[in-house]
């Protein structure tokens, strides 16, 4: 399989949907798509193109836009494929991929911490490096480094 | 020539002293009230089974009377610190090369404990997060009283070099109450062991 052919295959399953591939060292391309259709764009890679392994999830703050890459990893062709996808800054939602691979369940779960991206339909996101409780997701450019006296942050006592 | 080896001359068997050790040992004056408390650091280690043997009757025998000497507690206090096992950071690797055999804190009567409930001082060897600061507390509310509080390393004074990061709390005396600070990144194991006996004098003084 090649770059060509993937995105050949999936622009006629996604109408409109795939934005565009472009060539990325050691992977076989980055696939940049519509958030609209990402579950079903998981489905259809896991399902006819076997990419059956999620190696990580992760989330950038690009100031107009956030966006969120996934690498995924092939078996059978041996190959990384990166996704990647823009969201919106004034809602940065994008459907959970843990249902198609459970693996994603704690890298969202740093993407929604950190960056402060919602995947719907993830089973538990909650904070994962920070206490609940804490009123910022450190990551994104607004975020400014404070002097620490004025970080609000609550600590519960057990 | 012959086959014997020469003679090494060897060191002369110290002569055993006849005289009764307890004798006119500073610990006999423990229970006499309004004596002020004497350091038994003197003792050497074969006078002080007895001398620990007749303080205690005598600490017994007050304490029958309904008369407990705060002075003994104190010493025993501050003489057999134990410090929660508890490692945070890199500071940790200082503080457990305090307690290896070149520093032996040990010999200072501290030995780490496991368990908070066995503690009676806490050393916070490392970057605390806000993600950990609750369990910083528990563990120090678990400790019985009296109970002290040691801030080893800059992490733990103010944050070290992670001040201005966005999960570091800048300083544990923003979630317990700290008695000795220990500047250094990491302090070394002399350090440590300075700031130890420098809290031992704390107590001293204070009388707690
Ligand atoms: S003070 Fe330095 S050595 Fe100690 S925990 Fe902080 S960074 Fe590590």
């Amino acid at each position: 399989m090649d770059a060509k052919q993937l995105s050949d295959g999936l622009a006629t399953r996604f109408p409109g949907k795939i934005l565009g591939v472009d060539p990325l060292d050691g992977t076989l391309g980055r696939i940049r798509f519509d958030p609209a259709v990402a579950t079903d764009l998981f489905r259809s890679l896991r399902d006819d193109y076997q990419f059956t392994h999620l190696t990580l999830v992760g989330a950038t703050d690009w100031i107009d836009h956030r966006e969120v890459f996934y690498v995924l990893w092939s078996d059978t062709d041996r190959l990384y494929l990166v996704l990647s996808a823009n969201l919106p800054t004034d809602a940065p939602v994008i459907a959970s991929s843990v249902p198609i691979w459970p693996s994603a369940n704690a890298h969202e779960r740093e993407a929604w911490d950190l960056v402060g991206v919602k995947f719907e339909g993830h089973p538990d996101l909650r904070r994962i490096f920070m206490p609940e409780g804490y009123a910022y997701h450190p990551l994104l450019r607004s975020f400014k480094i404070h002097e620490p006296e004025d970080l609000e942050v609550k600590v519960r006592s057990d | 020539m012959s086959g014997q080896a020469p003679e090494v001359p060897r060191p002369a068997v110290r002569p055993q002293t006849d005289a009764s050790p307890a004798g006119d040992l500073p610990l006999a004056v423990i229970g006499q009230p309004g004596v002020p408390f004497v350091e038994i650091e003197t003792l050497r280690a074969r006078e002080f089974i007895p001398a620990a043997k007749e303080a205690l009757s005598s600490l017994l025998k007050e304490q029958a009377q309904g008369k407990l000497i705060r002075p003994v507690f104190n010493w025993a206090g501050r003489n057999s610190l134990f410090p929660l096992h508890w490692g945070l950071a890199c500071c940790a690797i200082e503080f457990a090369a305090a307690f290896g055999a070149r520093w032996d804190a040990e010999r200072f009567g501290v030995v780490p404990r496991s368990s908070p409930r066995q503690c009676d001082l806490l050393i916070v060897n490392g970057t605390v997060t806000w993600k950990v600061a609750h369990k910083l507390i528990a563990l120090y509310e678990q400790m019985p009283e009296p109970k002290w509080a040691i801030a080893m390393g800059n992490c733990a004074t103010g944050g070290g070099p992670f001040r201005t990061a966005y999960s570091v709390v800048p300083g544990v005396d923003k979630l317990i109450p700290v008695d000795v600070y220990i500047a250094g990144c990491p302090p070394r194991p002399e350090n440590m062991l300075d700031g130890i006996l420098r809290l031992e004098q704390l107590i001293k003084e204070r009388g707690e």
